[in-house]
C-alpha cells in the first residue's frame, strides 16, 4: 500500500518536488475513479465552455444586427424628442454638429435622420408611412441597411424614394411607381412631396417593411418645412463595447436639450432581452457544477475511506495532517487538470468548428430570429477570455474546496486506531 | 433468489456507507429539483407566448379573404350574417368575434399616425385582451357605437385624452378615401406599448358604415383548449370554402416556434443535468462493487446466480434514484410554491415583451412532464448501473476469495 509513498524508484530530489510526484501517482491507484472523477468535471466546464461560447457569439451578432445595421451604436436625440417624439423636436444646426461629432475620440462617422410621418398614397390607396431623410453617403459609413436593395437602387437625388416590400406591396406600386406624401409640416402646415420609388427593400422585419420609406434628407427637409435640422443622429463608433463610455464622453459636450445614448439605452428590448438571457445561463451552469461538486466530493470521500489505514501510517510515521491534506489538494488540482484536458480535447473542436462554420438554426427558429431578435440564420460560437476561463476557474474552486470538506476528517484521525482500520 | 432479500440486501449496502451515499442523494434531489423547476418555467414561458399570440386579436383558428394576409384592407373582405355562430356540434368553442380591420391612418391636432382600425362587437371580444386590459373611461358599448377606444400610448404620442375628437382616414370598399371624426370613449393600457400604438377600436358596425359595405374582414375563434383545434379547422374548411381558415401557428410563426423551442428545452436541459449527475453515480457503485469483491465472490461461490447480482447492483442504483427523484421533486414543487404567483421580470419588462411573454413568469408544473422526468430519472438509474454490475458478475469467485 506505501509504495506510492516511499517514491519508488523515482528518489525525490529538488528537481522534482516530491508531494505532485506522489499525488500523481496516488491518482493512478485508482484509473477507473480518476477518470470517471475527470469526465465529469470534463462534463461540466465542457458544456458550459460550449454554451458560453454560443451565447458570446449569440449576443455579439444580435448587438452587432440590431445596432450596425439601422440603430446604430449610439444614439443622438433631444430629450424631448425622446420622451413625446414630436415632429419639431429637432436638433438644430445639424451640419456643425455632425461634423464635430464625427472629430470626438471613438467615433468613427455620424448620420443624420429626419423622421416623418406622413400618409402615402398611390392613385386612390393611401397608407400611413414613416418617412425617412438620410444623408445616403453619411448613412454608408454608419450602417448597412442603405447598402443593398431587394429591387432597383437606392433613392440618391431629391424626388427619389425606396419603400418598404410590404408597403410597396400595400400600395401596389413598383419601381418607377410614382408616389405622393402627405403630412404635417413643421409649421403645421401640409407637407406634400412626390417622388419616384427608385427600390424596394425587404429586410425580413415586419416594421420597416411594412411602414418605412427613405428619401433624401434635404428633399425631406423641404418638404416639411425643415431648416439644417435632424431628429436622430446615428454614429458608429470603434467598438461597440464602448457603447456607454463613447456615449457619456458625448454628453460632456452637446447642445442643450441633446443627449447621446448607448444601445443599451437606445434598444433596451435588446439589452434586457440578454441580460435575461444571461442570467438564465448563470443559473443553469451553477447547478451543473453543484451537480459535479458533490461527485468529486463523494470522490475524495471514497478515496479517504479506502486509504485510511494508510494515512493512519503516514501519521504514525510523524506526517502533519496538514500535509496529508495538502497531497488529496493536488490529487484534486490533477483531477481538474485532467477533466480540462478532457474538456478541451472533446469539446474544443466542436467549438472551434462551430466558430467558423456557424450552427444553422432551422427554417422556423430562423425567421424568428430574423424577425424578432435580429440574428442571422447562422449562429457562430465566439471564444474570447470570458468564456475561456470562466467556467474552468468556478470549476478549480469547486474540485479544491469538493476535496477539502471530506479531508477535514484526516485531522481527527488517531494513528493507531487508523492503522488497526479494517 | 426471492426479490425481497435481493431488495434487502440491496439497501443494506447503500446505507453501510452514509456518507458516501448521502452525498450521491444530494446531487440527484439537486439535479431533479433544479430539472423540475426549469421545466415549470419554460412551460410558464410556453404557455405565456401561446396565449399572448393567440388573444392578440389571433384567437386560435381565423378565417381571412384569400389575399388580406398579403394585402390587408377592406377590398379582401367576406359577407357573413351578424348572428352567426359557429355549426352545434364543435365542442370546446370559448368565444368568436367577427371583425373588420382595416389600415388607417389617425390625425389629432398635435400628431398623425399609422394604425390598424378595428371595428368589433364588444359583447363577442371576451376572447381578445380588449376584455381583460384597463380601461380609463368607458368602453364600447355595442356594435353600433360609434366612439374609439385607443391605447394610451398612442394617446400620449397624438397628445390626446378622453372625450377629444380625432380624425381617422381609411380606404372605403369603393377604393376611394374616407374620413370621419370619432370621440375618444377610453384609453386602454395593454401588456405591450407594441399594441397600444397600433390597435384602435370602435363599434364594427359604425366602421362598415365608414367603409360602405356590410362585410367582414376576420372571423375569429377561440377554444378552451388546444387540442380541439384540428377538428374545429376541419369543419371551418368545410364551410367557408373559397376562403382561408388558418390557426395561430400559421397565423403568428415567430411564437409557434418560440413553442416548439421550448419543448425541445425541456429536455436538453434533462439530459444537460443527469448527464452531470451520471459520472458520480457510477463511480459510487463501481466503488460499491469493487469493495466487495470478496463478498460477492463468497455469494457466487456459495451458489448465487450472476443475474441476481445484477439484480442487487440495479437494485441499489434503482433505490438511490428513487429517494433521490422522490425527494427532488418534493423539493422543486416547494421552490415552485416558493415563487408564489411567479418571478417578477419588470426589471427587464421590454426584453421580456419582445419575447411575447408578460413580465410576471408563472412557473406551470405539468404533471405529464414532473411524471416523466421521474421515470427518465429511474431508467438512467438503470442505464448507470449497468456496467458496475457487469463488473460484478465479472469477479470469479476463486480468485476473490483468495485476494
Amino acid at each position: 500500500m506505501a509504495e506510492a509513498v516511499a517514491a519508488g524508484d523515482a528518489p525525490a530530489d529538488s528537481a522534482r518536488p516530491l508531494m505532485p510526484a506522489i499525488a500523481w501517482r496516488n491518482l493512478w491507484r485508482n484509473r477507473r475513479r480518476t477518470w470517471l472523477s475527470a469526465g465529469a468535471v470534463a462534463f461540466a466546464v465542457g458544456l458550459t465552455g460550449f454554451a458560453m461560447s454560443m451565447q458570446a457569439g449569440m449576443y455579439g451578432t444580435q448587438i452587432d444586427s440590431a445596432t450596425a445595421f439601422f440603430a446604430g451604436h449610439v444614439q443622438l436625440k433631444r430629450q424631448d424628442y425622446i420622451d413625446r417624439s414630436r415632429f419639431e423636436h429637432t436638433i438644430d444646426d445639424v451640419t456643425t454638429l455632425v461634423r464635430d461629432l464625427e472629430s470626438r475620440p471613438g467615433v468613427v462617422a455620424v448620420a443624420p435622420r429626419v423622421e416623418a410621418f406622413a400618409l402615402a398614397s398611390v392613385d386612390d390607396r393611401s397608407f400611413g408611412a414613416q418617412v425617412l431623410g438620410v444623408d445616403l453617403e453619411r448613412e454608408r459609413r454608419t450602417v448597412r441597411f442603405f447598402n443593398r436593395v431587394a429591387e432597383g437602387r437606392m433613392a440618391e437625388q431629391p424626388g427619389e424614394v425606396v419603400v418598404g416590400s410590404a408597403l410597396a406591396r400595400n400600395l401596389s406600386v413598383n419601381v418607377g411607381g410614382e408616389v405622393v406624401v402627405l403630412g404635417a409640416g413643421k409649421e403645421g402646415g401640409v407637407a406634400a412631396m412626390a417622388a419616384t420609388v427608385t427600390g424596394i427593400f425587404n429586410t425580413g422585419m415586419a416594421d420597416f417593411d411594412r411602414s418605412l420609406m427613405v428619401a433624401p434628407m434635404a428633399a425631406v427637409q423641404e418638404a416639411f418645412g425643415l431648416g439644417d435640422e435632424a431628429h436622430t443622429l446615428v454614429a458608429r463608433i470603434a467598438d461597440v463595447d464602448d457603447s456607454r463610455e463613447v456615449a457619456a464622453a458625448l454628453n460632456a459636450d452637446l447642445p442643450p436639450g441633446v443627449v447621446a445614448r448607448s444601445w443599451q439605452a437606445a434598444l433596451p428590448e435588446i439589452s434586457q432581452a440578454i441580460e435575461v438571457d444571461a442570467l438564465g445561463g448563470v443559473l443553469v451552469y451553477a447547478i451543473i457544477m453543484l451537480v459535479v461538486a458533490f461527485s468529486v466530493v463523494n470522490t475524495f470521500i471514497m478515496t479517504i475511506f479506502e486509504r485510511t489505514q494508510e494515512f493512519g501510517m503516514l501519521r504514525a510515521i510523524g506526517m502533519r495532517p496538514g500535509t496529508i491534506m495538502g497531497m488529496l489538494q493536488i490529487e484534486a488540482f490533477f483531477i481538474w487538470l485532467l477533466g480540462i484536458g478532457l474538456a478541451l480535447a472533446v469539446a474544443g473542436p466542436v467549438v472551434f468548428w462551430l466558430s467558423v462554420q456557424g450552427f444553422y438554426l432551422g427554417e422556423a427558429m430562423s425567421e424568428l430570429a430574423g424577425q424578432q431578435l435580429f440574428l442571422p440564420d447562422r449562429l457562430h460560437a465566439k471564444v474570447n477570455a470570458v468564456v475561456l476561463l470562466t467556467s474552468p476557474l468556478i470549476m478549480l474552486a469547486g474540485v479544491q474546496i469538493a476535496a477539502l470538506i471530506p479531508s477535514l476528517r484526516i485531522r481527527r484521525l488517531r494513528a493507531v486506531l487508523a492503522l488497526r482500520a479494517e | 433468489m426471492p426479490i425481497k432479500l435481493l431488495f434487502q440486501m440491496s439497501v443494506r449496502n447503500i446505507l453501510r456507507h452514509r456518507r458516501r451515499n448521502g452525498m450521491m442523494l444530494a446531487a440527484v434531489v439537486v439535479a431533479v429539483a433544479a430539472v423540475v423547476m426549469m421545466n415549470s418555467l419554460i412551460r410558464g414561458m410556453q404557455q405565456d407566448m401561446a396565449d399572448a399570440a393567440v388573444e392578440n386579436l389571433v384567437g386560435h383558428v381565423k378565417v381571412l379573404a384569400p389575399g388580406y394576409r398579403d394585402d390587408p384592407g377592406i377590398q379582401k373582405n367576406f359577407e357573413l350574417a351578424s348572428d352567426w355562430r359557429p355549426p352545434d356540434g364543435v365542442a370546446e368553442v370559448a368565444g368568436w368575434a367577427m371583425r373588420v380591420r382595416v389600415p388607417a391612418v389617425i390625425m389629432s391636432e398635435r400628431g398623425t399616425r399609422g394604425i390598424q382600425f378595428v371595428g368589433v362587437n364588444p359583447r363577442q371580444e371576451g376572447i381578445s385582451f380588449l376584455s381583460s386590459a384597463r380601461m380609463a373611461g368607458e368602453s364600447l358599448k355595442d356594435a353600433s357605437d360609434g366612439r374609439i377606444i385607443i391605447g394610451q400610448a398612442l394617446a400620449e404620442q397624438l397628445e390626446t385624452g378622453l372625450g377629444r375628437r380625432l380624425v381617422i382616414i381609411t380606404q372605403g370598399a369603393d377604393g376611394l378615401n374616407r374620413e370621419a371624426g370619432f370621440r375618444i370613449a377610453g384609453l386602454y393600457d395593454a401588456d405591450g406599448e407594441g399594441m397600444e400604438k397600433f390597435f384602435v377600436f370602435t363599434g364594427v358596425d359604425a366602421l362598415q358604415k365608414m367603409v360602405g359595405a356590410a362585410v367582414f374582414t376576420e372571423l375569429s375563434i377561440r377554444l378552451h383548449q388546444e387540442p380541439a383545434l384540428f377538428a374545429l379547422k376541419e369543419i371551418l374548411v368545410e364551410l367557408f370554402t373559397g376562403l382561408e381558415v388558418l390557426d395561430w401557428r400559421e397565423l403568428e410563426p415567430q411564437a409557434a416556434a418560440m413553442f416548439i423551442f421550448a419543448d425541445a428545452a425541456v429536455l436538453i436541459w434533462f439530459f444537460v443535468m443527469m448527464g452531470a449527475l451520471v459520472f458520480g453515480l457510477v463511480n459510487t457503485l463501481v466503488t460499491s462493487v469493487m469493495e466487495r469483491i470478496r463478498e460477492l465472490g463468497m455469494l457466487r461461490a456459495v451458489g448465487m446466480r450472476p443475474r441476481s447480482v445484477v439484480a442487487q447492483v440495479v437494485i441499489e442504483s434503482s433505490v438511490l434514484m428513487l429517494i433521490g427523484v422522490a425527494v427532488g421533486i418534493a423539493l422543486g414543487l416547494a421552490g415552485i410554491f416558493a415563487m408564489g404567483d411567479g418571478l417578477d421580470l419588470s426589471l427587464w419588462s421590454e426584453g421580456v415583451e419582445s419575447f411575447g411573454m408578460r413580465t410576471l413568469l408563472r412557473p406551470v408544473p405539468l404533471f405529464d412532464d414532473v411524471l416523466l422526468i421521474a421515470l427518465l430519472s429511474l431508467g438512467l438509474g438503470v442505464v448507470a448501473s449497468l456496467y458496475p454490475a457487469w463488473r460484478a458478475i465479472k469477479i470469479k469467485p476463486l480468485e476473490a476469495l483468495r485476494r
